[in-house]
């Protein structure tokens, strides 16, 4: 599993790659948080991501959730199938703002 | 720091650092002492009274690392001051210098090393620091301190100075007392272990017992819950209303352990509590979602399918926030039905659960649901590979004759064997409808 961060057009992009379960979950909710504490936008780079199990999504909820309460954009972008399959089994399609890449994301979802 | 005494304790000559064999007696004595359970501080204290005056010296101190602020903490000392809990930041001091450096320092005048910290408390308590022997208390790579021992007093005929022998039976004295020092740390940790084991069987109990005890073989709904670790995220549970009908649900949180463990025991109980006064499964879902929300923390959520369920005639209301898709199997003609979630899982958001998004249908005579959570689908065989829906449709049409009181249990059996990895808690809730025959 990896974590990166970067910044573009004044939106932290997390990219993700690999399986992210209970060991590697951690680093996931550690990039997020600290990507919404110093605020703006966030983009979370899902193409990579082999597997996540529930405590990864937990992280992405965790986001999600305090991306509300900031008011910024909190998008999940270029989802693999591996995670849209997770994300769409449990009904959470219907609580992420969704982009099929991060430019796309970055040009109308923030 | 309080100053005992001031008095000089002259030792006896007859017990100064002259006879190896006394030395060998000393050392074999300490490391019996070091060896025997009970009071450490007390121990160590005895133990740094024979050195001082086996070294014929007038004061001894025993130094630890503290592992979090790496700061030189004095645990117990011997001698006219005590400095227990006097505080050095790492690298001052003699002694700081002995740790940094691991290796013994022998300074015969104070006054002329720079590093010599004890002026403050020489000023505030009138002792007078002349000379320093100092050895650090290392175990392989692991540093833990170092025992200090201060002014040579007095050797028959002797100049006042510490020795290459005092050096020697310093460190001696040092390696069993370091040896002491770790195995006291290690049995603390496996005694804290032993308490946090104690308490996540105890927590493992209590949720055993949240699960329902259904003892009839002719009840319409029996579960299986088989935890990953010893507590579990999982649960599943059936209320029976004074009406005759059924609630029943199965849940999910998301990840293990024991924050898990907490939050399935709360769903539990808003489960049992919210379900006596819920009028159907949605509003059942809304209401343990808006309790959820009150006190969600680091995203946790979980996933939840109940039901409601009359065994009269076989009517059943499902709402399902988020959970695996429960399969409705028919026998008579091997359809398998996925009935899908509507709604996401709780505890995310109060807005976000559909308290009308239900699910209606007719449990027909020798059908059976099956509900259960995705440690079931995601049981992974030797290459990783995940039993999925397909999967589990093939053991449920193969184990459609166990009887179902004891399908559960064979079912879940049955996702576990053949090579495949538990990686999650795994449970499995059957609801039969007897068919026609012997209803």
């Amino acid at each position: 599993m990896s974590v990166s961060v970067s910044n573009r057009g004044g939106a932290h992009i997390v990219t993700l790659a690999g399986e992210i379960d209970l060991q590697t979950s951690p680093q996931v909710r550690d990039a997020v948080l600290d990507s919404l504490r110093q605020g703006g936008a966030v983009v979370i780079d899902m193409g990579g991501i082999s597997y996540i199990d529930s405590s990864g999504v937990a992280s992405l909820v965790e986001g999600f959730q305090v991306a509300r309460r900031q008011g910024v954009a909190f998008i999940l972008a270029a989802v693999s199938p591996a995670a849209m399959r997770v994300l769409q089994l449990a009904r959470l399609d219907k609580v992420f703002a969704f982009q099929p890449d991060v430019d796309t994301a970055l040009a109308e979802g923030i | 720091m309080s100053v005992s005494s001031l008095a000089l304790h002259v030792p006896d000559n007859a017990a100064l650092n002259t006879d190896p064999r006394g030395n060998l007696a000393l050392l074999a004595a300490m490391t019996r002492g070091f060896a025997r359970s009970g009071d450490f501080a007390e121990m160590v204290r005895a133990g740094l009274q024979r050195i001082t005056e086996r070294l014929g010296a007038e004061a001894s101190s025993l130094f630890l690392i503290e592992p979090d602020s790496r700061e030189i903490v004095c645990f117990a000392c011997h001698g006219p001051v005590d400095v227990t809990d006097l505080r050095l930041p790492w690298g001052t001091g003699i002694v700081g210098r002995c740790i940094a450096e691991d290796a013994i320092q022998m300074v015969r005048d104070v006054r002329s090393d720079p590093a010599f910290a004890g002026a403050e408390v020489d000023a505030a308590t009138g002792f007078v620091t002349r000379s320093i022997l100092v050895a650090p208390l290392t175990v392989g790579d692991d540093q833990l301190g170092a025992i200090e021992i201060i002014n040579k007093i007095s050797t028959p005929g002797g100049d006042h100075l510490f020795s290459t022998e005092d050096q020697g039976l310093l460190e001696a004295l040092c390696g069993a007392a370091a040896l002491a020092i770790a195995n006291m740390r290690l049995t603390a940790r496996l005694v804290e272990q032993e308490r946090m084991a104690r308490e996540i069987e105890l927590a493992a109990a209590i949720q055993r017992s949240l699960l329902p005890v259904i003892a009839d073989p002719d009840f319409p709904i029996h579960g299986e819950m088989r935890p990953m670790h010893l507590v579990s995220g999982d649960f599943y549970d059936v209320v029976t209303r004074p009406d005759g009908r059924l609630w029943f649900c199965v849940a999910d949180v998301a990840g293990k352990g024991m924050n898990a463990a907490l939050l399935m025991a709360k769903t539990s109980s808003l489960f049992r509590c919210l379900s006596k006064s819920a009028a159907t499964p949605g509003a059942l879902l809304a209401a343990i979602n808006a309790e959820l929300c009150e006190t969600a923390s680091h995203g946790l959520f979980v996933t939840l399918a109940c039901g409601l369920y009359d065994p009269a005639d076989g009517r059943l209301i499902l709402a399902n926030a988020g959970h695996e898709p429960p399969l409705l199997h028919d026998p008579a003609t091997g359809a398998l039905v996925s009935l899908e979630a509507h709604n996401p899982p709780l505890g995310i958001d109060p807005s976000l659960v559909d308290a009308t998004a239900e699910t209606v249908l007719m449990v027909r005579p020798g059908q059976t649901l099956y509900v259960f959570t995705d440690g079931v689908t995601e049981a992974s065989d030797g290459e990783g590979t995940m039993l999925d829906v397909a999967g589990v449709t093939g053991l449920i049409r193969a184990c459609a004759d166990v009887p179902p009181q004891a399908r559960p249990v064979a079912l879940v059996d049955a996702v576990l064997a053949g090579g495949r990895a538990q990686r999650d808690d795994v449970t499995m809730l059957v609801l039969a409808r007897k068919d026609g025959f012997d209803a």
